[in-house]
């Protein structure tokens, strides 16, 4: 089944209000030009979900499009904090749900497995889970290990209603490949009701079927695939392109503050109508030329 | 011979003696990448190398910007996820030493990555875990990478993102936590845990340094016991690979 879509449709098919987990982690494969589509079309009252807390999240809370973020804590590495994020969590517009990458991951997990919870080591002593007790005590609970009798914390699964997943190809079916490390991404998508695919490039399903081993999302968990080259930018698909460290500093300064955040959406959200556009405007072919991987390197 | 060295030399070379040839050591950016690779290149060339999204023993000929950076994760032997790295390797019991860094650690051996301020009121809040609370929490012991400030080792501190021995003596134990904190290395010292109550023992000083340099600019006074030694100093071949080979061009060392 042909499920190839436009950016707009894939994201106006995503309620407002709904629960939709992010691929970026730090300043790697984030939805960029997903993000900048949500905002375009105001999808708000999100809740967002991600192990680690990247760029693409930052923006969408910057953009007053997230209620509640589920995350692992994050950064844009040396590039500074998530500052749109850290402003929700210390003015209380955002309802920051933190854990570590691995709780994160193990709610996915149990989520894609179909299990009720599942156990888990990290979390205990700390003011996380003291936290997590006190704002979100139906998302942790103590269980008594039934062979053992031995005390552990339990978390509940994660379920999104969609999953946004950045791969390096797919074919039109959803048939997904994503070259380097893959962070949470597989389990966000088999834990979500269903997953929209941005890819950088766009294969024949015979190319699919010779290559099956790099199958790592299968298409019956896909509902649009979108053919979008250099999604990520300012940040990085591994083999196909660089980190634009210019525009990820543009960004980390702007998003210091709520006027200069307003300020580069403006210029480079809604000032575009589109990530072709968007791409221009950053620097078009020159910028494609410039951070273009090589393919030995993967950067 | 003497050697000018940095203070951010001796800590990487003093984290490297902290691993052994064939452990599994989960790694976060900065010292811990160059103590790790230092250790990798010397006396631990059967070292596994981790780093928590999903790559194995990588070989970079290019500083990274973070774990994001995928400089970082030149010619690894495995690229994979989470699930792989921090849950069937480090969740399972595999990790043998992690290494950890933080705004401020206690005496204790807890460490705040989280926030600094006062989190019932005005703060001011920062990365967060990431990794670092899975490390603590899962690995069989961790090392702790700190600078010595008295803002940075403080009797209490404003969070703990990541445990050490949580309130001391036996409550890690007691919560059935395996592993824990075995040294903290700062640019001043070098720091163990005494075996009952868990808090902070000075192991050794840096050359250069006093013990009222140590004592005078940390938050808490540490366990002594006896004559403290001086740390070793980095040898000229530690310093060689570090200044040559590992950060040419000091992104990690600063």
């Amino acid at each position: 089944m042909n499920k190839l879509s436009t950016l707009h449709d894939a994201v106006a098919s995503i309620p407002p209000g709904s629960h939709v987990a992010l691929p970026g982690f730090a300043i790697a494969r984030c939805a960029m030009a997903f993000a900048h589509e949500v905002i375009r079309q105001g999808i708000n009252h999100l809740t967002l979900s991600q192990c680690v807390g990247a760029m693409d999240a930052d923006i969408l809370v910057g953009a007053g499009m997230a209620d509640r973020l589920i995350y692992g804590g994050g950064s844009l590495d040396r590039f500074g904090r998530l500052s749109a994020v850290n402003r929700g969590i210390e003015t209380g517009t955002l309802a920051a749900e933190e854990y570590s990458s691995l709780s994160v991951t193990f709610r996915y997990l149990a989520g894609s497995l179909g299990l009720p919870f599942i156990p888990i080591r990290s979390l205990q002593g700390s003011d996380l889970l003291r936290n997590l007790k006190e704002r979100h005590p139906d998302d942790v609970a103590a269980i008594t290990d039934p062979f053992t009798g031995e005390e552990w914390l339990a978390l509940k699964p994660l379920l999104p209603d969609v999953a946004v997943a950045l791969v390096s190809a797919a074919d039109e079916e959803g048939n997904a490949q994503i070259d380097g490390p893959r962070w949470d991404n597989l389990e966000q998508a088999r834990a979500s009701k269903r997953t929209i695919v941005l890819a950088h490039k766009i294969i024949s399903t015979e190319e699919v079927r010779q290559h099956p081993d790099r199958t790592v999302i299968p298409g019956f968990l896909v509902s649009h695939v979108v053919h979008v080259p250099f999604a990520a930018h300012p940040c990085s698909l591994f083999k196909a392109y660089d980190y634009d460290a210019d525009h990820i500093r543009l960004y980390a300064e702007a998003a210091q503050n709520p006027e200069s955040m307003q300020a580069y959406l403006d210029t480079y959200v809604f000032g575009v109508p589109d990530h072709a556009a968007y791409l221009a405007k950053v620097g078009g072919e020159e910028l494609k030329q410039r951070i273009s991987a090589d393919p030995q390197r993967g950067y | 011979m003497t050697t000018d060295y940095s203070p951010s030399e001796l800590m990487a070379v003093a984290g490297a003696r902290e691993l052994k040839d064939g452990q599994i050591v989960a790694v976060g950016l900065g010292l811990p990448v160059v103590a790790s690779f230092l250790a990798k290149q010397t006396h631990a060339p059967n070292m596994t190398i981790l780093f928590e999204l999903g790559v194995v023993d990588p070989e970079p000929i290019d500083s990274g910007v973070g774990l994001a950076d995928p400089r970082v994760w030149y010619r690894a032997k495995v690229h994979s996820s989470f699930v792989d790295i921090l849950g069937t390797v480090l969740h399972k019991g595999r990790v043998d030493v992690g290494f950890l860094g933080g705004l401020e650690v206690d005496q204790f051996g807890n460490l705040n990555t989280t926030l600094v301020g006062d989190p019932r009121g005005k703060f001011k809040h920062m990365v967060g875990s990431g990794g670092a609370n899975d490390i603590a929490s899962c690995a069989n012991k961790t090392v702790i990478i700190i600078r010595h400030e008295a803002r940075k080792l403080k009797e209490t501190i404003s969070f703990v993102t990541s445990p050490g021995y949580i309130s001391g003596g036996s409550a890690r134990a007691d919560l059935k936590m395996r592993g824990g904190p075995e040294r903290v290395i700062t640019d001043k010292a070098i720091f163990g845990f005494h075996p009952e109550t868990k808090r902070m023992q000075l192991l050794s000083i840096h050359p250069g340094n006093t013990l009222d340099d140590v004592l005078n600019t940390m938050g808490f006074k540490p366990e002594i016991c006896g004559n403290i030694p001086y740390t070793e100093p980095p040898t000229q071949e530690q310093l060689r690979l570090i200044r040559e080979q590992i950060d040419p061009t000091r992104m990690y060392m600063g």
